[in-house]
């Protein structure tokens, strides 16, 4: 948690105003046609989402903001926080939400939009996960908790490995952490089941 | 046979849409039609006068008129018809707005469906008859159903104009929620000293006949002519003999209540024989049989009848009897039922003590009330932080869509309140503070120069303290902070929104009257007609037909016993003549119309033969269409025009 917070200080300092040549009205209205987002413009903004949220605390933006700034069609501001990717899909919000939005869909919606449009945070450990995740999965049929891991934490934070060295030892010596990498055997028939299928 | 065709541009709702010009010209090709004309707003007086002169100038009998819904100006362009010396039956009108012009896109189309629908009714309105209006008296006693500021403004306006009420009420006394309430928003006037002469206004006044603890069994007949039965409960006292006195809740076997007292919402305890509050009206007891020791087991010492003795108003004995009236009209005013709070398990009524809803507040801040006016926890201590949650079951689509409309002000009202009272920190957790009424924003005003806060965020959570103290956290976004705020209080007050009564649904069917999508009574209209039902000689007041505060509702009450007194002061009201007939000599006696009539308006003869009784038709063309052998007919529905109209929209 203490990372956490310290990636939230550390984003860069965001104006407070808005041109209205930056709104992108039509894309608001793309995202609110997608599935699980129709609800998008009956939302009150009275704050429930983000006062039953677990993790709105730690949030750049919590999840009523969220939604504003999708419907005004702020693109690159909703989908460059670390909100979206802080969301752990508990669905407090979606449930307790007076108009029955489905919050936890909108967010999913704005994770891939955020990976298709690349503007997701750089160096945040949870899309970088995401992305690595599938990629492994994709190139191999199976995932790889070590080099998973690895590959992780060479693209967001290679410091923080030496913290982690002496409880990764611990874990290849007791078998629960292997170097090799297991595939499957059809490897060619799950990537052309994927292909075209990709956000990223 | 000659007829006019008259085409309403209705500004641009029409015209922006149909081509009227080329719509005219196409029915002045019709069959018989003589003239055929547009214009920019037939309804108007122009336009009317524009179907008067041709009926006189070009000799027309027959009239159509292509506009708007027939439900807006049908009478409009009959009267019309008629005063140019025409039967107004000998007249038809296409709905151009509501059926095509507001409906479709596609000009052409809809100049093509325009033409179909005109077609159609210069086809049918060749074969309409000659019609009479009927009238029948009026009875001029009016029913007031419903005892709360509403049921009692609207009694006494009528009574003061001279007709008879039966104010009929369910509970003991009349004064409804207004009577538990303690200040009323936003002059802070106090509830009870301008509700009580109001209700003892209704018990003096000689043309109000009161009947509480009652309720409105049947009602039967028609507009100006309904036969009512009302139940009267028994409460074991008889009215006419208690004087109010109170001793025999004194004497009482109980030294102290048991039943938890539905006027203090459970706050506090009541004997079995009680009066609900010390103002009600009628100032008469009520023996409560369910607790009552007598009722159970018959081996009391009854020391209520003892104390009674030299009234003897005490009657274990008696029974629910029905009272038969007849009326003219009637104004429902059944009230609301407070939401219940329980049925959101996140905000802890029922589980944490100090959760309360904004009622009990009510009466805790109430000099009469369960605490004579402390506003105090249930374990007696005094609150120093109070959190109010506004919106609770309103705006949300889980519990009730609409706003309720009061519980902003009763929200602002309760905080200064219990500021006043307890000098407390009070926090109001608002999503829009709805203040629109005259002097409500400088009410808001004041209570926020107080000092009390305003959270923008609905309450999201609630949950304890972790540390045992009894005090419950309150968790919301404030949005206008953009931080998740954690505040620990004592006493967390739900404000709890406006709903329909839990029997709304069997009383509108009792009454035949219709309720919108959230289940209040349905007015005719929502501007035009707004306290008026769909059912003639039934009016609607307060917040049966939705949630509305106490300076509304006596606006509306008093509307509907104007509107109650224009019927019944007519002394006879018109009926439309679009009722069923049975050909007698076709009727073969299947009695297969009886019990589908809606308004049980079909007799059977002794002759073996169906009867309609014409003013109990409402014209819903259900026997006509039911009648196996064809023998049940309705005017201005005759097969005939029916034929017509269809076969003139398939041309």
């Amino acid at each position: 948690m203490k990372r956490l917070k310290a990636f939230w200080l550390s984003t860069e300092m965001r104006r407070k105003m808005k041109f209205q040549r930056e709104a992108d009205p039509l894309w608001a209205q793309k995202i609110a046609e997608r599935p699980g987002c129709e609800g998008l413009f009956s939302c009150l903004q009275c704050g429930t989402c983000s006062g039953t949220c677990p993790l709105s605390i730690y949030m750049d933006f919590a999840p009523r903001r969220i939604i504003a700034l999708v419907r005004e069609g702020f693109k690159e501001d909703a989908l460059s926080c670390q909100t979206i990717w802080l969301c752990a899909s508990c669905y407090s919000c979606a449930v307790h939400c007076p108009r029955q939005i489905h919050i936890t869909d909108v967010m999913y919606s704005l994770k891939r939009e955020a990976i298709q449009e690349k503007l997701y945070p750089r160096h945040f450990p949870i899309p970088v996960l995401a992305q690595e995740f599938y990629k492994m999965v994709r190139r191999k049929g199976r995932s790889s908790e070590f080099w998973l891991v690895l590959r992780m934490a060479f693209r967001t934070n290679p410091m923080q490995l030496l913290g982690m060295a002496g409880t990764g030892w611990q874990l290849m010596r007791t078998g629960r952490l292997r170097l090799r990498q297991d595939r499957i055997e059809k490897v060619k028939e799950l990537q052309s089941e994927l292909a075209g299928r990709e956000v990223g | 046979m000659r007829i006019g065709v008259y085409i309403c541009h209705c500004g641009t709702n029409i015209a922006g849409t149909i081509d009227v010009q080329a719509l005219a010209s196409y029915c002045g090709s019709l069959p018989e039609v003589a003239v055929a004309r547009e214009y920019k707003y037939m309804c108007s007086d122009p336009g009317q006068e524009l179907i008067r002169q041709d009926i006189r100038d070009h000799k027309l009998d027959r009239i159509v008129v292509a506009a708007c819904s027939p439900h807006l100006h049908e009478k409009t362009f009959r009267h019309a018809v008629a005063e140019a010396g025409l039967n107004p039956y000998f007249f038809h009108m296409v709905n151009l707005r509501e059926h095509d012009s507001w409906v479709h896109v596609d000009k052409l189309a809809a100049l093509e469906k325009a033409m179909d629908l005109v077609r159609a009714a210069v086809r049918r309105v060749k074969w309409h008859v000659p019609l009479e209006r009927r009238e029948v008296a009026i009875h001029s006693e009016v029913l007031v159903v419903g005892g709360g500021i509403a049921g009692i403004d609207a009694a006494l306006t009528l009574a003061s104009a001279g007709k008879h009420v039966y104010l009929v009420e369910r509970e003991p006394t009349i004064g409804g929620h207004m009577a538990q309430f303690d200040k009323t928003f936003p002059t802070l006037d106090c509830a009870a000293c301008i509700l009580t002469p109001k209700m003892t206004a209704v018990k003096g006044h000689k043309n109000i006949t009161l009947w509480t603890y009652s309720e409105v069994q049947q009602v039967e007949g028609y507009v100006g002519n309904y036969e009512v039965k009302v139940r009267r409960k028994p409460r074991y006292v008889i009215e006419d003999l208690c004087v109010g006195c109170m001793e025999c809740i004194q004497a009482c076997v109980f030294k102290q209540g048991k039943t938890s007292d539905a006027f203090n919402l459970g706050l506090s305890k009541r004997k079995p024989i009680y009066i609900p509050f010390p103002q009600a009206v009628p100032p008469v007891v009520v023996i409560d049989r369910e607790a009552c020791i007598e009722f159970k087991s018959g081996k009391c010492k009854k020391t209520c009848v003892e104390v009674c003795a030299e009234r003897n108003a005490i009657d274990f004995k008696q029974q629910e009897h029905i009272e038969s009236i007849r009326v003219g009209a009637i104004i429902l005013a059944t009230g609301f039922d407070v939401f219940d709070v329980s049925r959101i398990p996140y905000y802890g009524y029922g589980l944490y003590p100090n959760v309360y809803t904004s009622l009990e507040i009510e009466r805790l801040v109430n000099a009469s009330g369960p605490t004579g006016g402390e506003v105090v926890l249930r374990d007696g201590r005094k609150p120093a932080t109070v959190g109010i949650a506004h919106c609770i079951g309103s705006r949300d689509t889980h519990t009730n869509r609409y706003c309720s409309r009061v519980c902003c002000m009763y929200s602002l009202k309760l905080a200064h309140l219990i500021k006043e009272k307890t000098g407390a920190e009070v926090y109001n957790f608002y999503i829009d503070v709805r203040a629109p009424g005259k002097a409500f924003e400088e009410f808001y005003n004041h209570v926020a120069e107080e000092g009390v806060n305003f959270i923008r965020g609905k309450l999201a959570d609630v949950y304890p303290e972790g540390n045992g103290g009894g005090r419950l956290i309150l968790q919301a976004e404030d949005t206008l902070l953009g931080m998740i705020r954690k505040i620990p209080v004592d006493m967390l007050v739900l404000s709890a929104g406006l709903e329909p009564r839990a029997d709304s649904n069997e009383v509108r069917r009792l009454f035949n009257i219709g309720c919108s999508a959230d289940g209040f009574f349905l007015e005719r209209h929502p501007k035009l007609a707004p306290v008026s039902t769909f059912a003639d000689g039934i009016y609607i007041a307060g917040c049966c037909q939705g949630p509305k505060d106490i300076p509304d509702t006596v606006a509306q009450s008093g509307a509907a016993a104007a509107q109650a007194l224009a019927l019944i002061d007519a002394g006879v009201v018109e009926l439309e003549p679009n009722t069923a007939y049975v050909l007698a000599e076709a009727c073969s006696g299947c009695k297969t119309c009886i019990p589908l009539c809606p308004y049980s308006a079909i007799a059977f003869l002794e002759e073996k033969k169906a009867r309609i009784n014409e003013v109990l038709c409402k014209g819903c063309g259900t026997c006509v269409a039911a009648c196996p052998s064809g023998s049940i007919r309705q005017n201005l529905f005759e097969d005939q025009e029916i034929y017509e109209e269809i076969e003139g929209i398939l041309a």
